[in-house]
């Protein structure tokens, strides 16, 4: 079988288990995960992928594949199925050496797919993961990276220096190459953090790992094995500088901030506007909205497939869902295929995917300006019973 | 059991919206174009080959349907093929459906001989079990079934086809006739024995025959030569057949019980995939008893009417009892009743735009008021 090279290819670590996002992803990897009313975050690794051009992506697998293999399908929504372009899902797999087995590392997941990286001829390669909500043009950082002669560059931004120790912190020159590197510093040096994006020479990378799959004290991970591994033998390693909107929704709180940010008419992170930069995401087949006479919608983004019968403020309602009669959801984000009864009330909360809020229950609280918010979440097909309470920062 | 499908793209069409379109492609109900009814009825029943007629207009609907990958349709063998008319064969257009199947006769015979034929219209929107009326159809023995539904005839609409049915056989037939409201109304979907129809097209036009309801149904049945099946449809079935039906039947979508069996009856609705953001609800936005479709912006006030994909309405613009397809700007204050905007209207701020329910304003496609 003939491949065709490719200047560059993307490897999407989608393979993590997301536990800090607790009953969300009980039931499906934390890549699928639904965001933004119509999306799942894979939607945006992948469509920026398509978006910088990049027509081939494997994206490994590992951690309650079934649903994220059925979203990603054939690649079809993001137009990589055509005859030069994947979307290749990649699970850990058994070997004649029985050298394999469980992705023991996000370097460890790439050693093991060796083989389909080599059938393209890659100059480089992208190395993505599936838990950040943003807007790239990863094109510009091949040519940044090839520009400057590097072995690797790393997608960096700024963050503030009282967060800079939850981040691994590249330490640079003024040219932006990086002199070190250290994982969650107690005292960090400088406030770039790592984004978790990286570009390889494929070369410089196919021996970084071998070499790493080679050594029995390393956790086979990018940045506490690889990338120091790679500074230490005097490798040229350049920081990208990235200043869009970018954010880790590996936690509750940061999914419903991230979900918020999207509202408003000038919102943090706006989906809308630029056609070179649209998300993709597999599409349901669902009519348009019905909006009752009786609703009121205010400040909120309502996808397609639902009926709104209630009150919705300041929330993100997702395909499907079904709002009742003099029902309040507020400062809510609401998953696909979620049933809000009659007279229920639902603030400051997540509803899992297809999960049911009964007539007259209520599901969190609201929370004054100094007050901490507490999210309450239901899983995947919860069900809260008819006029019963689901207490702020509770989960069902 | 294999089947075929045949669309007719523009049998009928409907002034202004129709102008530089099919009726295949007009717009309808926020997402989607009248073709997608008929091919997800054609889809869901598992029909691999479908053909598109149509007589001319063929970009937008080239655009929208492509290759037919939404419908399961992009296929190798089969698969979704357009049957344009030949310039040399015809330097009119079609006079009617049979002269447009002699024309697609390559397509038709192709594949095996024992084939089902199914005809579906684009001006008549349903969800239909085509399995179901395929089933009617070879439990009959008939020769031809005509899908149609009862409570359209009203002995003012004048109907392309309607049936009398008494005891389960057809006793009368009309075409192009007010039928009163005993009759049953053809909703121009027909299913046929295909070696049986090739035979008659070649019949029909070899004596310059080529209206399908009036030569081959009726004429055919008068003549006791073709035996026909009624199959009554029992869903919601919207003849969009004039301007004013096209402007009442997209407000009846408002209703649940119209939208449950259209778009939720049988099996799904599928259309081209846009790709388009969630909608957003202002901060002063007041949408009542709409129905909305991705991607708009909406700050106004929307009532009653059907509003499609990347709508903005700004503030304190009044929209009332309007269909708004996609793409079109309502300015600040601007006030919409009574209105169809076809694609990519701009509103001015504080325009006014007042039709009435007989005869609604249409905004051509892409202009500014």
């Amino acid at each position: 079988m003939y491949f065709q090279k490719k200047r560059v290819i993307a490897m999407l670590l989608a393979g993590g288990q997301g536990s800090r996002l607790k009953v969300l992803t009980e039931k499906t990897a934390k890549p699928a995960v639904p965001f933004g009313g119509k999306y799942r975050i894979i939607d945006f690794p992948l469509s920026n992928c398509v978006n910088s051009g990049i027509d081939t992506v494997g994206i490994l697998t590992q951690y309650q594949p079934l649903e994220l293999n059925e979203y990603i399908g054939n690649g079809q929504p993001w137009g990589l199925n055509k005859t030069h372009s994947c979307a290749q899902v990649l699970p850990p797999y058994e070997r004649h050496d029985k050298k394999s087995g469980w992705y023991k590392g996000t370097a460890n997941a790439i050693y093991q797919n060796i083989d389909f990286v080599d059938r393209f001829y890659p100059d480089y390669v992208v190395i993505l993961s599936g838990d950040h909500i943003y807007k790239m043009d990863y094109a510009a950082m091949v040519t940044y990276h090839e520009q400057h002669n590097a072995s690797c560059t790393i997608a960096v931004r700024n963050v503030p220096l009282e967060e800079a120790s939850r981040f691994g912190i590249l330490n640079t020159n003024p040219d932006n190459s990086i002199y070190e590197f250290e994982e969650k510093p107690a005292v960090p040096k400088s406030t770039n953090a790592s984004m978790g994006i990286y570009c390889f020479n494929w070369k410089v990378l196919r021996d970084a790992l071998i070499a790493d799959e080679d050594d029995p004290n390393s956790s086979n991970d990018f940045g506490k094995n690889i990338i120091p591994k790679l500074l230490n033998e005097g490798h040229k390693m350049m920081a990208y500088p990235f200043d869009g909107y970018w954010k880790d929704v590996g936690t509750i709180d940061s999914l419903w901030e991230a979900n918020m940010e999207l509202l408003g008419k000038d919102p943090a992170f706006n989906l809308r506007g630029d056609e070179r930069f649209k998300i993709s995401a597999r599409n349901s087949a669902l009519p348009s909205s019905y909006i009752d006479e009786k609703a009121k919608i205010v400040n909120a983004f309502v996808a397609e497939g639902c009926e709104v019968y209630g009150k919705v403020k300041h929330s993100v309602i997702s395909v499907g869902c079904t709002i009742g009669e003099d029902a309040l959801v507020e400062d809510s984000v609401v998953m696909p295929g979620v049933v809000i009864k009659d007279g229920a009330i639902v603030r400051n909360a997540i509803l899992g995917e297809n999960s049911v809020v009964g007539k007259n229950a209520v599901v969190g609280g609201a929370f004054g300006p100094g007050d901490k918010r507490k999210i309450s979440v239901t899983s995947k097909g919860a069900e809260v019973k008819d006029s019963t309470v689901l207490l702020p920062g509770d989960m069902l | 059991m294999n089947v075929m499908g045949i669309i007719f793209a523009n049998d009928a069409t409907i002034g202004e919206l129709t102008n530089k379109r099919t009726m295949a492609s007009l717009p309808f109900g926020g997402r989607y174009r009248q073709v997608d009814f008929g091919l997800s009825n054609l889809s869901a029943a598992g029909v691999r080959h479908v053909g598109i007629i149509s007589r001319h207009s063929y970009q937008s609907l080239m655009n929208h349907i492509g290759d037919g990958e939404e419908w399961g349709l992009e296929l190798e063998e089969g698969g979704m093929e357009y049957l344009t008319p030949y310039a040399q064969s015809v330097t009119h257009t079609y006079r009617g459906k049979l002269e447009s199947l002699a024309n697609a006769m390559s397509f038709l015979e192709f594949g095996p001989e024992d084939e089902l034929l199914v005809m579906i219209d684009s001006a008549i929107l349903s969800n239909v079990n085509l399995n179901d009326v395929i089933d009617c159809h070879i439990r009959s023995g008939k020769d031809i079934t005509v899908v149609t539904k009862a409570g359209i005839a009203n002995g003012e609409k004048v109907l392309d086809l309607a049936l009398k049915m008494e005891n389960g056989e057809v006793v009368d037939m009309v075409v192009d006739y007010a039928a009163p409201a005993d009759y049953l109304a053809s909703m121009d979907m027909f299913v046929l024995n295909k070696k049986w129809m090739i035979q008659q097209i070649k019949e029909m036009i070899g004596r310059d025959k080529f209206h399908m309801d009036r030569d081959l149904v009726l004429g055919g049945w008068q003549r006791g030569k073709v035996s026909v099946n009624v199959y009554e449809f029992q869903g919601v079935a919207l003849f969009n057949e004039s301007v004013e039906e096209y402007f009442y039947n997209s407000l009846a979508l408002i209703r649940q019980d119209v939208r449950q069996d259209l778009f939720h009856g049988n099996h799904p609705v599928y259309t081209k995939v846009r790709d388009r953001v969630p909608t957003y609800y202002g901060e002063d936005s007041d949408i009542e008893n709409c129905l909305v479709a991705d991607g708009c912006f909406l700050e106004g006030e929307v009532e009653n009417s059907v509003l499609f994909r990347q709508v903005t309405v700004e503030k304190d613009a009044e929209v009332e009892n309007c269909v708004i397809m996609n793409d079109a700007v309502i300015g600040e204050g601007a006030e919409l009743k009574y209105a169809i905007l076809d694609k990519n209207v701009t509103v001015t701020a504080g325009a006014k735009l007042i039709g009435t329910k007989q005869s609604p304003i249409i905004v051509r496609r892409g202009e500014t008021v």
